[in-house]
């Protein structure tokens, strides 16, 4: 048996627009209809999770290479828009220096590890994750371990939070999908089935690693800039922590690693229901993750998305 | 006499205390098929390896129309002109046979950007070679033959001068051979210029300018193949046993 994967026409690659583009007026829409707050304040988040589980998604899933840290580029995003905020700069622009440092400390990490065979860039992303946050609890210039308050000096509404976040998640998926088909995007996943074939057909793995973390980390710095300026109050123990690396990995794993509507779903689910887990089970939230992925890993590596496919396959074939 | 596309000079390679290569030097003139030969662990697919910058040279030096590229890395290789296929095929598996060859379309000396074009080059690289009807398929899921014209089919897809090819006949029939060094064949017609290895005797004679017997990482004699196929030193060591009988190899047409 063979399996065919046919090259989609023109028209197909419109009629795929046509969904995201109807999912997006709907989102935009929302607000409008008389959404209680709370409800708003969940789509928020779940927005800028999305947007961190996309940016993991580009390098752990187009390109094979799993970071345990992302922590770092999502409290290193907060933190420079609180900064930035706090002395005056407009939010909007301190979302770009959000995505910017982020993405110029990705080569830290990037420089040393990705040029070494084995998991040294997986290790390495633990020790600087945890070598961060120690850090941050210790500068005084953000307040330590207390933690940082952003004064902004202008009326809080609700909405402009969640258009905010909603571009931005707009923003990183559009990314993806240009990404995942360009040259850009064929080098990556060569590199992660075989990086000696493809530098054999011209790939430079090094060059591309280091420039898809890069991306990766200017998305998920801009995703904690945008949660930073809502919640008003950050911490290194919030921001910084492992377990925030540890979300930032489950989603596009539970979601279904690699593809770009799988990193989305993991996003969704997750944003819906960690405010749940954590107030209902605070004691064993992170064993149910945990369970819920060896699960996934062992019943279905393609994640929800794989499974939903296979669904909708099933439902299609007539019997 | 006009540059050789490629000098190797005193290449070696040690692997702890073993010399897998050792001095060996050679000039491979444009449009020749350059063969080489020799038994098991002979050396062969690590002095490609180092020409293909898959591995560091110990000593020695390689010369690419005169300039010196020892120790350049793979995909700086390809860019001046020399690609290689596996002994080991190793396709992406996860790809189609068409999205394997339009990574090097893409990523080859074309350097080609848009994808609807390196698409159409692949494309009529798979033709070429006869893999046309494969495009669509997941490449794990093709035959071991059309496996290996894969290998051929990537590395004709990034445009090279040289080509090396290590063993694309190995576990092939004598039809699926034949029409395999037709290929070459037809290759070193279309300009460029091949070094080949393989087991079969019978095939490097058949499509060779030019031939090397390596043993035990040094060079046991080079020549034309009628005067490696008469000379003393190689029937001695290698010719004698493995020339008719040797598993592996099978006569070709
Ligand atoms: N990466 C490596 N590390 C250590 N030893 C190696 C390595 N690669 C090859 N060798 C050794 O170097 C010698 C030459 O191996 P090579 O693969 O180049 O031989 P070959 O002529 O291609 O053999 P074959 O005909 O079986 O393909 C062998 O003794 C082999 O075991
Ligand atoms: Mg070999």
């Amino acid at each position: 048996m063979t399996t065919a994967v046919f090259a989609p026409s023109r028209l197909e690659a419109r009629a795929r627009l046509v969904l995201p583009g109807l999912l997006l007026v709907v989102l935009a829409l929302l607000p409008t209809a008389g959404l209680t707050p709370n409800l708003i304040r969940l789509l928020f988040i779940t927005f800028v999770w999305v947007t961190a589980s996309l940016g993991w998604n580009l390098l752990g899933g187009f390109t094979g290479q799993v970071s345990f840290g992302f922590a770092v580029f999502y409290g290193l995003g907060a933190y420079t828009a609180a900064l930035m905020i706090d002395r005056g700069v407009n939010p909007y622009l301190s979302f770009l220096g959000a995505a910017l440092i982020p993405a110029l400390a990705s080569f830290f990490i990037g420089l040393p590890t990705f040029r070494l065979r084995g998991p040294y860039f997986a290790i390495a992303t633990i020790g600087v994750s945890e070598a961060t946050r120690v850090i941050m609890n210790n500068l005084a210039i953000t307040g330590g371990a207390s933690g940082f308050r952003i004064v902004e000096h202008r009326p809080f509404r609700q909405v402009d939070h969640y258009y905010t976040a909603l571009a931005m998640a707009a923003l990183a998926v559009a990314v993806s999908f240009l990404i995942q088909h360009s040259k850009f995007g064929m080098g990556l996943r060569a590199i992660k089935q075989d990086e000696e074939a493809a530098a054999d057909l011209g790939v430079n793995p090094y060059a591309y690693k280091l420039a898809i973390h890069a991306v990766a980390a200017a998305l998920t710095g801009m995703a904690g800039g945008v949660f930073a300026r809502y919640a008003a109050f950050i911490y290194p123990q919030g921001v910084f922590s492992f377990q925030t690396s540890v979300y930032i990995l489950l989603m596009p794993v539970i979601g279904g690693i690699g593809t770009v509507w799988g990193a989305v779903l993991g996003g969704v689910v997750f944003g819906m229901v960690e405010e749940q887990l954590v107030a209902n089970f605070p004691q064993i939230h992170l064993l149910l993750y945990g369970s819920l992925l060896i699960l996934i890993i062992l019943a279905e590596p393609d994640g929800l998305a794989g499974l939903l496919g296979k669904l909708f396959r099933r439902l299609r074939t007539p019997r | 006499m006009a540059t050789p596309i490629l000098e190797v000079e005193k290449l070696t390679k040690y692997f702890g205390g073993l010399a897998a290569v050792k001095d060996v030097s050679f000039a491979v003139p444009e449009q020749h098929i350059y063969g080489f030969i020799g038994p098991n662990g002979a050396g062969k697919t690590t002095l490609f390896n180092m020409i293909a910058g898959a591995l560091e040279p110990s000593a020695g030096h390689i010369r690419s129309r005169g300039k010196d590229v020892t120790g350049h890395r793979p995909f700086s290789l390809v860019k001046s002109g020399i690609a290689r296929t596996h002994q080991i095929v190793c396709p992406f598996r996860a790809m189609t046979v068409l999205e394997n060859v339009q990574v090097a379309a893409h990523f080859g000396r074309k350097n080609i950007t848009r994808t609807a074009a390196a698409r159409d080059h692949a494309r009529q690289v798979l033709a070429w070679v006869g893999l046309d009807h494969q495009a669509d398929t997941l490449a794990a899921n093709i035959s071991l033959g059309d496996q290996k014209r894969l290998e051929l089919a990537r590395a004709l897809a990034t445009d090279p001068e040289l080509l090396l090819c290590d063993e694309i006949c190995g576990g092939l029939n004598p039809k699926e051979t034949r029409a395999m060094l037709d290929l070459l064949e037809r290759i070193r017609q279309n300009g460029t210029t091949i070094m080949y290895v393989e087991h079969d005797v019978k095939a490097i004679m058949a499509v060779c300018d030019h031939v090397m017997v390596l043993n035990y990482g040094q060079k046991l004699a080079e020549g034309k193949p009628e005067e490696i196929q008469n000379d003393p030193a190689v029937i001695e060591a290698y010719l004698g046993k493995a020339g008719s009988q040797k598993k592996g190899s099978r006569p070709v047409a």
